[in-house]
């Protein structure tokens, strides 16, 4: 008996609380995956030791997607129903948890009556048993016990209440020997086309319960309103929900909601303000620009540590083991390729628990409900904005949120907007560029308030352009018809903070495994071709390093002249091939080139040596506003970003789209940074 | 009979009234009658986004948002003012 494991699945609508008895009951033992084929998110976990039994067998639970129904129309539904009915017998779960939402059972019961059908064997977790309390709304396990016919557990996910009933009820139903039978809604006797359509998916050998499930997706591909198909759809649908309504009855819940919705007192007083058509969108700017301010100005110091840590380490490393190839590996390679990555730790981690938090505090709805205007006319769901806006932090992450996005062509659409947000490691190219050259004699306002400005166009310039390339996508190479929104607005609650750092723990993980290995690598390559051939750079040994003479800095020389038409040297050049790693590797390889020069790689110093460099053949300054504009326009564009192309192919399953990325943005980041060097030259800057 | 059938999102703002059919493209109804949206479920408009668009709609005891364009898809009975 205890060599078995027993499978769990949890099911259930979303905003039940499920993740969160998913939580409790797995502890912090869990993994993130994909299911396969499909990009769904998929989180398995062992049973936490403290619900563990030596007499009973392991436990292995999975958290479904959040679904309303199990009738295969969404990716997220598909993927539901083939976890529980497809595969072989051993794939499939022994046990079938379904949450549900104590507050909301009118709608809760239509997802427990479709489980019922598939004949599985089934616990029911009525979730949130205080949310309905305080509502006024009646708790009746029994009851419901008794019209479902499988075991109903009161919880508090958020507490933990219940949670170890529910254990012991899934095991003393594990433990049963005789079959489930399906509970079927039987159709009714005018419905003779439900009738008709069940014997014609059951002759092809489909469950009754499957049948069911059938029907309602097949309608779903049927536009004719007087389709035989919609009509037996409707039926079941129809038929469902009266037998929802006398469950409701039984448990004395059908009064109650017929005029109000008893869990939304107070978050219909809290919307009068959050949905208002004046103090809405103020709250909603004030709460997004809460959010980024907090990101830069808390995650600066944090970063500032990482960094200075990695330099003392890199230091003490190179003193200990003394000038050498292998030392500058180690120090500027590795040491440096660790920094790289673990810089970013803390703005995506901040990003996440932001948005951890307004998801679980039921705001995001509200967001994705404000927004749903701006993102439809983009062909889009309100739902897309909130990856988008990531992408202002990073496009890792953001592009790992997409997920949420149900339909391939749109996700993808979301996909290629998302590198186009200025993210985070942007803005180190930008203040070093404004810093350096955007220091006039006579500035307009004062030169902090200049600096300011353009550092704002950079942000609305790639904004402008991650809508407007999204709008040319959708209607283009991946036309599709806007999805429809269906939006559940969920009651306000406090959120739980322990489930939303979980969450962050698993991006920064998810980060710091698929992206950090990249820049590392990259890194370590860069160094080798700014550093090799050893004899002629004078590498490892003391003294600068001729940058000029590497693999790297020839490379650039030959591409000088691609490089000057939008006002760059091969110095400038070096630095995008090293951006590649990733962009904000453009400065450290800035200071690489400039500091090999000089020796010296005071960050101060770098924008000095950018404003004092002079072009040789002509004299005056290299690096002018107008030629540090373009560069910034160049880096809004360019998807110079190996880490980004590495997730996209992982997301999208190849490398069509990645190539397809690249290839694109490098374009339009080589014509804008013309366009932008040129058109000013012509009208007599620069 | 009380009232006439009209379309969701003609539906004044707080007025309640009777689903009476869904139509529209299959994938946008079949979601509808899942959520609740079958013959003879009462439904409120509670309000509209700032922008004008989605609706805040009341049914079953949840709230739902919808954008106009498919709540035009399910006709209504509005209900008699008491």
């Amino acid at each position: 008996m205890t060599g078995r494991v027993l499978r769990v699945a949890l099911a259930g609508n979303p905003n039940v609380g499920k993740t969160s008895l998913f939580n409790v009951l797995t502890g912090s033992r869990h993994q993130v995956g994909n299911y396969s084929g499909v990009t769904v998110e998929r989180r398995e976990g062992d049973l936490a030791r403290r619900f563990a039994d030596p007499q009973s067998p392991a436990m292995r639970l999975w958290d479904l997607p959040g679904i309303y129904s199990l009738s295969p129309i969404s990716e997220d539904e598909a993927v539901a129903l083939e976890a529980l009915v497809g595969g072989s017998a051993a794939e499939r779960p022994d046990v079938v948890l379904l949450v549900i939402d104590a507050s909301n059972l009118a709608r809760n019961l239509y997802l427990a009556l479709q489980v019922l059908e598939l004949g599985l064997p089934l616990v029911v977790a009525l979730n949130m048993v205080d949310v309905a309390r305080r509502a006024g709304l009646p708790v009746h396990p029994e009851t419901l016990r008794a019209e479902l016919g499988v075991p109903v557990i009161s919880t508090v996910a958020r507490t933990g209440e219940g949670a170890a009933e529910v254990i012991a009820a899934v095991r003393e139903v594990a433990a049963r020997s005789e079959p489930v039978e399906p509970v079927l809604v039987e159709p009714g006797p005018e419905d003779e086309a439900l009738r008709e359509a069940l014997s014609v998916a059951e002759r092809e050998g489909r469950s009754p319960g499957h049948a069911r499930h059938l029907v309602v997706a097949r309608a779903a591909e049927s536009d004719d309103p007087a389709a035989g198909i919609r009509e037996a759809a409707e039926q079941l649908v129809t038929a469902r929900y009266r037998r929802v309504d006398e469950i409701l009855k039984a448990v004395d819940h059908h009064s109650r909601i017929r005029d109000a919705a008893p869990a939304m007192g107070t978050s219909q007083r809290i919307d009068a303000v959050l949905t208002h058509r004046v103090w809405g969108l103020i709250a909603f700017v004030s709460v997004m620009a809460f959010i980024f301010v907090s990101i830069f100005s808390w995650a600066e110091p944090i970063m500032g540590l990482i960094e200075n840590a990695f330099v003392w380490l890199s230091s003490s490393v190179a003193d200990a083991l003394g000038p050498g190839l292998l030392t500058a590996l180690i120090t500027d390679g590795v040491i440096a390729g660790v920094g790289n990555v673990v810089v970013f730790v803390p703005q995506i981690a901040l990003l996440f628990l932001f948005l951890g938090l307004l998801e679980d505090s039921g705001y995001l709805a509200r967001a994705a409900f404000l927004l749903d205007r701006l993102m439809a006319r983009l062909g889009l769901h309100g739902r897309a904005f909130i990856p988008l806006l990531s992408g202002y932090a990073c496009a890792i992450p953001a592009i790992l949120g997409t997920r949420t996005i149900s339909g391939t062509k749109d996700r993808i659409v979301t996909i290629l907007m998302i590198p186009f947000m200025s993210c985070s490691a942007r803005l180190p190219i930008y203040t070093l560029v404004i810093g350096a050259l955007f220091v006039s004699q006579e500035p307009v306002f004062s030169t902090g308030i200049d600096q300011g400005l353009v550092l704002l166009a950079m942000y609305l310039l790639s904004t402008v352009s991650a809508l407007a390339m999204g709008f040319i996508y959708k209607r283009t190479i991946l036309k599709s018809p806007t999805p429809p929104l269906v939006l559940e607005l969920p009651p306000y609650r406090l959120p739980r903070v322990r489930d939303t750092l979980l969450v962050v723990f698993d991006r920064v993980k998810d980060f710091l495994k698929s992206a950090g290995t990249v820049i590392l690598a990259c890194t370590v390559v860069l160094w080798a071709l700014l550093s090799f051939p050893a004899e002629r750079t004078g590498a490892g040994k003391d003294g600068p390093v001729q940058v000029g003479e590497s693999y790297g800095g020839r490379v650039a020389q030959t591409f000088e002249p691609v490089l000057e038409p939008f006002g760059q040297d091969w110095r400038v050049g070096v630095g995008i091939i090293g951006s590649f790693a990733a962009r904000e590797v453009l400065v450290s390889t800035l200071g690489l080139v400039y500091g090999m020069e000089a020796d010296d790689d005071d960050p101060a110093e770098l924008r000095e040596a950018l404003r004092e460099q002079k072009n040789p053949e002509t004299g005056k300054p290299q690096h002018t506003a107008l030629s540090g504009l373009a560069l910034m326009v160049f880096f809004v564009y360019a998807c110079m970003c190996m880490s980004t192309l590495a997730v996209v192919r992982r997301e999208t399953g190849g490398w069509k789209w990645p190539v397809f990325m690249f290839v694109s943005m490098t374009g339009i980041a080589y014509v804008m940074a013309l366009f932008v060097y040129q058109g000013g030259r012509a009208l007599g800057f620069g | 009979m009380p009232g006439d059938t009209t379309t969701l999102d003609e539906l004044a703002i707080g007025r309640r009234a009777e689903v009476v059919s869904v139509g529209g493209p299959g994938r946008i109804a079949m979601r509808l009658f899942e959520m609740g949206f079958v013959p003879g479920t009462g439904v409120e408009l509670v309000k509209a986004a700032p922008l004008g668009d989605p609706l805040e709609l009341r049914i079953r005891g949840y709230h739902l948002s919808l954008r106009r364009a498919e709540a035009a898809h399910v006709r209504v009975r509005e209900q008699v003012r008491q």
